[in-house]
């Protein structure tokens, strides 16, 4: 281990005994990962990179008083334990008092113990290197599997995130969460069956792939077979494709497509977007205006186990627990964590949360069939999700047309989808089938997590074929 | 003759001048085995972010730091990161790590590809630029220090935070005084923000042929307005001082102007259209057609159809139709700056240079990393980048654009005659083995007879307009192209195009910086919807 200047306790006796210091909270995180990127050489599979990341960080934020009536100076900053101290701190409050933002004061110290959650898998706790090699097997059983189609390539990352949260109200938290993700690309090439792609002339012949990807707090959720059946599976219909004809259609979309347009669109739920100004809609409004389908009920849940983001606290030190947002489509929360709850003169609720969506009564089979023609799409090419206007937007990758006058299912491939969430879920119908769904970005300390209906059908989606 | 001013270029610190003397000691323990290849990458990204709003001023403070020791055994390049830099961890980590490949073995038929590190005789290359060539000295050898700094005129690590912060703060004032000249109260502004970015990013490479480090200065300066869900915006910056990021007050009317018509913008009917985007569109346009399946670690994967049609020589696009990559432009256009997406070498120590990627719709050999490049049997490019040292590597793009060609903007208004203008890109995404595309526009300017209605339009469902299709189809479907200094009829004094701040998600996670420009492009009948 590197020569230490300072330990985490000498760091709050320095600020605690700090007069220019009003507050602070300060995140401790080491982080583990195991990476491998495989691929197809030859005929054999192989290993193309392997990683092994050690990452510890200390993150202070710390709030210093201003000479202006009800305002405070703050930073948020990376310490070096290798550093000497003093001179850290000096330099983050220097920073600090140039900035400007309303007073507010971190919250009391809780006096009940915490609940308990499940935030760890085990394996990956105890052994990172024994489980990467345990899921190498298993990748490699996936890939030996004689299929139709060709195995390219996929990515296993696991991680490990060990975290400390301190508080100069004396609160002192204590948590950890594993992270994996998986990916596969298996590719398709044959003759066209009825594609109506042009073919540009060509002397090479027809190809196309299908890419996987899932992010999940516990290996069970990963389930690496499924995802690898799943994704030979569609590169198998991904050269027997048709370009959509240009209309609006009934639309059915996946879990992880609810998942990014949900957790993006509930920041007009929380309390920093009413105080910035921000698109909000208040308690006592409807979610979606003119609602007429299955009338959404929506909880901000922290407690799910081996959720994406399953915290007993908020960043700001504020308990979590379970708080329904939406129900019934009327909006009956606004989020709102301590900072914010200060600035508007409203109390905390609780911030953080994965997204839990009242399931439906209608099977997904039941779903296929609600119109004439329904289009459910497999996988968007590149889902853009505006958090202010609530539209989406992307190229279809693939999706299935349900004709249910002919009776027949063929493949979709190209064209494009633009909807709005609050036009487009008016008649919303949605599973009863359940799945739990996580999203991280590498290097963030906070992941998204949903629970809720594996399929919603939406009406009058407007696609350009 | 005024005498020129001595050039100011970003220097390596001097606590990493001590390290990068330590770094070429780790070497023997990497390269234990003779088929070992071993490197050390090491990086600090320093970023100071200054924004101010209508509420709040604040500040950020980050600093990233950390190493990758490297083995290539001939099979699978094995990567151990940590943020532990001191001499005795260092050590203890790479014997460490040394240990865990030699006991790590390939899986049975895998195929071995040995290296075993270029020379500076072979890094050499003739076209390289002389912003890199002019930092290297003549008699260099395997354990010469050589470093690369960024040029810069107006010093940007001199600015304090306060002053950064009260600029910003001006700006944002700014915005709601020029509120009246466009028709708007300054209370239909609901939210203004202005923020500005520096970052000092510092990296050294080691290996038994050379001892590299570089340092860059990366600007950044970005202003939104919003009157309730609508939103524009206005973005800056490169690689040098503080004059990569300069706004005018005619920037600031063009975002409120737009912003007023966005209110009433009407929803663009699906369909065929005669389209002319602007540079950054290009930018995008170029960065997912052939760009993305020109990356070699996809072509290695088996994922892309351009590797299929190079080895086919497939005709892909029209004349029109060539695509660039290139980590080496130290200026802009006619600025005397970097563009975004430039360095001087790439994390795996390759010294950046041009690359055609298509031409005239024949596509060339792919950019690539180490390892793809191996497996690919192709030249090794400056393309191996990751998000940070805790990430891993692939082949990413740097500055990929369209190049230039001969008409002027008011030519190309007069070609397009009724159609739209697109300028501003809401994201994009590539289809590397299917060939499909996807670029997305924020809203649209209606042209009419070569000129501007004032009449926007934003998407179907009142969003983001999507351009999709089948990537030749559309590389076919190029009119004509701006010259790089498009407002001027004298040939262009310029040697690339600009390229504006940007950034590329692969893989969908994987976020790296990358310039995005190029000439204004004019197509027909593309499917907008």
């Amino acid at each position: 281990m590197p020569k230490k200047s300072w330990t985490l306790e000498q760091l709050k006796k320095a600020l605690s005994s700090r007069k220019d210091v009003k507050g602070w909270i300060i995140t401790q995180e080491h982080v583990h990962r195991r990476e491998r990127y495989f691929l197809l050489d030859g005929n054999a599979l192989a290993i193309d990179q392997d990683r092994d990341v050690y990452v510890q960080s200390i993150l202070a934020r710390i709030m210093v008083p201003l000479n202006k009536p009800d305002r405070q100076g703050e930073i948020t900053k990376k310490l070096f334990p290798s550093l000497p101290l003093a001179p850290q701190l000096d330099s983050a409050v220097a920073a600090a008092l140039q900035t400007d933002y309303q007073a507010w004061s971190l919250p009391e110290k809780i006096a009940s113990p915490l609940s308990d959650l499940k935030t760890t898998d085990p394996r990956m706790a105890e052994d990172l290197a024994g489980t990467m090699n345990d899921l190498t097997k298993r990748v490699k059983d996936c890939t030996a599997q004689k299929r139709p189609t060709v195995f390219s390539s996929a990515e296993l990352f696991l991680a490990v995130h060990d975290r400390e949260l301190h508080l100069s109200t004396g609160l002192v938290h204590r948590s950890s969460q594993s992270r994996a993700y998986a990916e596969a690309a298996y590719s398709m090439m044959e003759a066209p069956r009825s594609s109506e792609r042009p073919k540009s002339g060509t002397s090479v012949p027809q190809s196309d792939e299908y890419l996987n990807m899932r992010w999940s707090v516990h290996l069970d959720d990963l389930a690496i077979e499924e995802i690898f059946a799943e994704t030979t599976d569609r590169a198998e219909h991904s050269l027997d494709v048709s370009k959509p004809t240009t209309g609006k259609y009934p639309v059915i979309i996946d879990a992880d497509v609810l998942a990014t347009l949900f957790n993006t669109h509930v920041s007009q739920l929380s309390a920093q977007n009413a105080y910035h100004g921000l698109p909000f809609v208040k308690p006592g409004e409807d979610l979606i205006p003119e609602a007429k389908g299955d009338l959404i009920t929506m909880t901000l849940d922290p407690f799910l186990p081996f959720g994406a983001d399953t915290t007993v606290l908020s960043d700001q030190g504020i308990e979590q627990r379970p708080v329904k947002v939406v129900d019934r489509n009327r909006v009956i929360t606004t989020l709102t964590d301590k900072q914010y709850a200060d600035y508007l003169g409203t109390h905390p609720t609780t911030a953080r949360g994965n997204l839990v969506i009242e399931a439906g009564k209608l099977s997904h089979a039941d779903l296929t069939k609600q119109a004439p023609v329904v289009m459910e799409i497999l996988q968007f090419s590149g889902l853009f999700a505006d958090p202010n206007s609530g539209t989406f937007s992307s190229e279809i990758r693939l999706a299935k047309l349900y004709d249910n006058r002919k009776g027949s299912v063929t493949y979709m491939k190209g064209g494009s989808l633009s909807g709005s969430i609050t036009e487009n879920f008016a008649n919303a119908r949605f599973s009863r089938e359940v799945v739990k769904r996580a999203q991280f970005q590498s290097n963030s300390m906070q992941g998204s997590g949903y629970f809720g209906p594996a399929f919603v059908l939406l009406n009058d989606v407007s696609i350009v074929g | 003759m005024t005498p020129k001013s001595p050039v100011s270029r970003a220097p390596l610190s001097e606590d990493l001048t001590e390290l990068r003397g330590r770094l070429s000691a780790l070497i023997p323990i990497l390269e234990q085995k003779p088929d070992w290849y071993g490197s050390v990458f090491y990086e600090r990204k320093a970023s100071k972010g200054f924004l101010a709003n209508l509420k709040q001023s604040q500040l950020s403070d980050q600093i990233s730091a950390g190493i990758v020791l490297r083995i290539y055994d001939g099979y699978t390049l094995y990567e151990q990161a940590s943020d532990q830099v001191d001499p005795e961890s260092l050590k203890t980590i790479a014997t460490e790590f040394a240990k865990k490949v030699q006991n790590s073995a390939p899986f049975e038929g895998a195929i071995k590809r040995a290296y075993h590190g270029a020379k500076w005789s072979e890094r050499l290359s003739p076209g390289l630029d002389e912003e890199i060539t002019s930092q290297i000295p003549s008699d260099v050898q395997a354990d010469t220090f050589v470093h690369f700094g960024i040029r810069y005129s107006e010093d940007p690590s001199s600015i304090s935070g306060n002053s950064c912060l009260e600029q910003l703060k001006a700006i944002v004032s700014r915005c709601r005084e020029l509120t009246p000249k466009v028709g708007l109260n300054p209370d239909d502004l609901t939210f203004v923000m202005a923020r500005q970015n520096f970052s000092y990013e510092e990296s050294i490479f080691v290996d038994r042929e050379t001892n590299m480090s570089q340092a860059l200065y990366r600007l950044s300066l970005m202003i939104i307005t919003m009157s309730g869900a609508d939103r524009t915006f206005c973005r800056m910056g490169g690689l040098g001082g503080l004059e990569t990021v300069r706004i005018t007050d005619e920037e600031i009317v063009d975002m409120l102007r737009n912003l007023k018509a966005l209110k009433k913008a009407e929803r663009l009917p699906p369909g065929k259209y005669r389209v002319l985007f602007g540079p950054v569109l290009t930018g995008v346009l170029a960065h997912e057609a052939f760009g993305h399946s020109q990356e070699g670690d996809t072509c290695a994967r088996g994922r892309s159809k351009a590797w299929e049609l190079h080895k086919s020589g497939e005709v892909v696009g029209n004349e029109h139709a060539t695509i660039l990559n290139n980590p080496a432009i130290f200026r802009n256009a006619e600025h005397d700056y970097a563009a975004w997406g430039s360095y001087f070498f790439d994390e795996e120590g390759w010294l950046s240079e041009k690359q055609v990627l298509l031409d005239k719709g024949i596509l060339k050999p792919p950019m690539t990393n180490l390892t793809s490049a191996l497996r690919l049997g192709v030249a090794r490019t400056a393309n191996g980048k990751r998000e940070s040292w805790a990430n891993g590597v692939y082949t990413r793009q740097t500055n990929t654009y369209f190049s230039a060609g001969n008409k002027t903007l008011d030519e190309l208004m007069t070609e397009l005659k009724d159609g739209f203008l697109a300028l501003h890109p809401a994201g994009g995404m590539e289809d590397p083995k299917g060939m499909g595309i996807q670029v997305g526009i924020s809203f649209l300017q209606e042209i009419r007879d070569g000129k501007p209605t004032g009449r926007l339009f934003k998407g179907p469902a009142g969003g983001d307009i999507q351009m999709t299709g089948y990537t030749p189809d559309i590389l076919n479907s190029i009119v004509a192209k701006s010259k790089i200094e498009f407002n001027s009829k004298e040939p262009d004094k310029a040697q690339n195009p600009f390229n504006d701040t940007g950034g590329c998600g692969k893989y969908h996670k994987e976020f790296v910086y990358a310039g995005c420009g190029g000439p204004y492009l004019l197509l027909d009948n593309v499917i907008l919807g």
